[in-house]
């Protein structure tokens, strides 16, 4: 048996927490929640969250963006992976943000709301042993 | 006060100082329009027949300098001809010579009235631009996000518990996640429009391979065709690097391929042709779908404008998706155009012009706002835009 994964959600929104908090525990995943970044960074902290899932679009427009920087300053959480979600990208498919672009540390853009079966299958892949992570493909990292 | 006549400046002066105003004399255009690029005044007073610069090319560079300036002439050649002339150059007044000082203090007075009603719309203008701005934002945030909302819930819903809930219950919450669909489509094809018309949307400087766009586009939409049991084919016998960023000729693409798929048939098929000739890169989407009647050409880009037909009847759609596509090609300086048979096919020609000495996409390490927040770019790029076009 291998122990169930935690999931960090850092969003805003609690009718959109509370939706995909309960498809990812349906899912087998434990869930942690939290209202805005400050409170987001603190959680990952002592939780050391297996995912992140991260609204980039909260009260304060940057909140998001400057969360992510500050997680990724955390040693311990340099390579946990992050999907960032937000309701302002446009659902182009061939505009979804790269991650390989680099300028932000996420593993990966999900538009919301969520599509639940493409959550459920990123969740898996970027939790699975096997995954690489994003700093593979950053240049200049320290860590590996 | 630009005058070739001493004794003329030297008595306005007086009269307009002793009014209270700030009077600044040149006796030759030359003079007055190079102090204007260290002073800005409400008013110019301009003789019309002077040696070198005469009134009426005055009148023309200064309009071009600073176009608020309101202008008025002083002439002793006065007739209707000049008259009407000087107004035509951009004068807003007129005084014939010899004058009295009352008929100066009224002209004066005049203008600078005029000037102020200037300056005022000027600030309105803004204004209204600014309430527009936060109008966006406000239907970004406080419309999008309640329908998000709900609709999360309801596909949440509908993929852990669909074995638990009534057939009924099934079908209405099935319905309702449509429609939340359908509300957010709109939402957002709404809110690329009016990006596009702030001028916020496209950056012309940019560049795209239309090859390229056009095959991701194509992969990205060959689920719904293959449902709809559509074939789509991408022909290009090269790379066409044209005006315009990723983003903007995605929309376009993407608006005209899920056309073609969706007003089409069961066993039908879609061309997509990318080509170029000359300074145009040309892309054409041809589709052997239900076709569209010719009344309805004439209106097919305008908002709003879904055909509605026996047809049509179960086609989801915004209908703001070809007055999107239309605005961006015309941002970019290109052309579109539809040829059309009613039940044989409908045919797009996008004409954008090929990237001349532009400098490629925009690289990501310009940050997070010229990636992720596709709808709040600059409004300089947007305004380059429209002069350009």
């Amino acid at each position: 048996m291998t122990e169930a994964k935690t999931v960090l959600i850092i969003d805003d929104d609690p009718d959109f927490v509370r939706a995909v908090g309960h498809l990812l525990q349906s899912a087998g995943y434990v869930v942690t929640t939290a209202s805005n970044g400050r409170e987001g960074l603190a959680q990952a902290k002592t939780v050391r969250p297996d995912l992140i899932l991260l609204d980039v679009m909260m009260e304060d427009r940057t909140e998001g963006f400057f969360t992510l920087e500050q997680i990724r300053d955390v040693p311990a959480l340099r390579t946990t992976p992050v999907i960032v979600i937000s309701s302002i990208y446009s659902d182009h498919p061939v505009f979804r943000v790269s991650p390989e672009s680099g300028w932000l540390p996420a593993d990966l853009f999900l538009p919301k709301p969520i599509e639940p079966g493409r959550l459920i299958a990123e969740s898996a892949r970027l939790t699975a042993s096997e995954y690489a992570g994003r700093l593979v493909m950053e240049k200049g990292s320290d860590v590996r | 006060m630009i005058d070739d006549d001493d004794v003329m400046l030297l008595s306005c002066r007086r009269i307009l100082e002793k009014a209270g105003w700030e009077v600044e004399t040149f006796s030759n255009g030359h003079d007055g329009i190079a102090r204007l690029e260290t002073v800005r005044p409400q008013l110019l007073l301009v003789d019309l027949k002077m040696p070198e610069l005469d009134g009426f090319q005055v009148i023309e560079r200064v309009r071009a300098i600073d176009p608020d300036i309101v202008i008025a002439v002083l002439t002793g050649y006065a007739t209707i001809g000049s008259a009407v002339d000087a107004m035509k150059a951009g004068a807003y007044d007129f005084l014939p010579k010899p004058f009295t000082p009352d008929e100066l203090r009224l002209l004066v007075n005049r203008g600078s009235e005029r000037w102020h009603l200037v300056a005022e719309s000027a600030r309105l203008r803004r204004e209204k631009e600014e309430a527009e701005r936060r109008f966006i934002t406000f239907v970004t945030h406080q419309l999008k996000s309640p329908v998000v909302a709900a609709k999360q819930y309801l596909d949440v819903l509908l993929f852990t518990a669909s074995g638990e809930l009534s057939p009924q219950a099934l079908d209405w919450l099935s319905r309702s996640q449509t429609r939340l669909g359908e509300m957010l489509s709109l939402i957002e094809d709404w809110l690329t429009l009016s990006r596009v018309e702030r001028g916020t949307f496209c950056d012309p400087g940019a560049t795209t391979d239309l090859r390229e766009m056009a095959e991701r586009v194509v992969d990205a939409i060959r689920p719904q065709a293959e449902s709809a049991k559509v074939t789509v084919r991408v022909h290009a016998t090269g790379g066409v690097r044209a005006r315009g960023d990723p983003n903007s000729v995605a929309t376009i693409m993407s608006n005209l391929v899920s056309n073609a798929v969706k007003y089409n048939r069961p066993g039908g098929s879609v061309d997509v042709s990318v080509s170029s000739d000359d300074r145009t890169g040309v892309l054409e989407v041809a589709d052997t779908g239900i076709g569209i009647a010719e009344e309805c050409l004439p209106s097919l880009f305008h908002e709003f404008s879904r055909i509605r037909n026996e047809a049509t009847a179960d086609v989801p759609g915004t209908g703001l998706g070809l007055a999107i596509c239309k605005r961006i090609v015309d941002e970019l300086g290109g052309a579109i155009e539809v040829h059309s048979t009613k039940d044989e096919g409908t045919r797009f020609v996008v004409r954008i012009p090929i990237a001349e000495g532009a400098r490629t996409e925009r690289t990501p390490s310009e940050g997070p706002h010229s990636e992720v927040d596709i709808g709040h770019r600059t409004p300089d790029i947007g305004r380059q835009a429209s002069q350009s076009t």
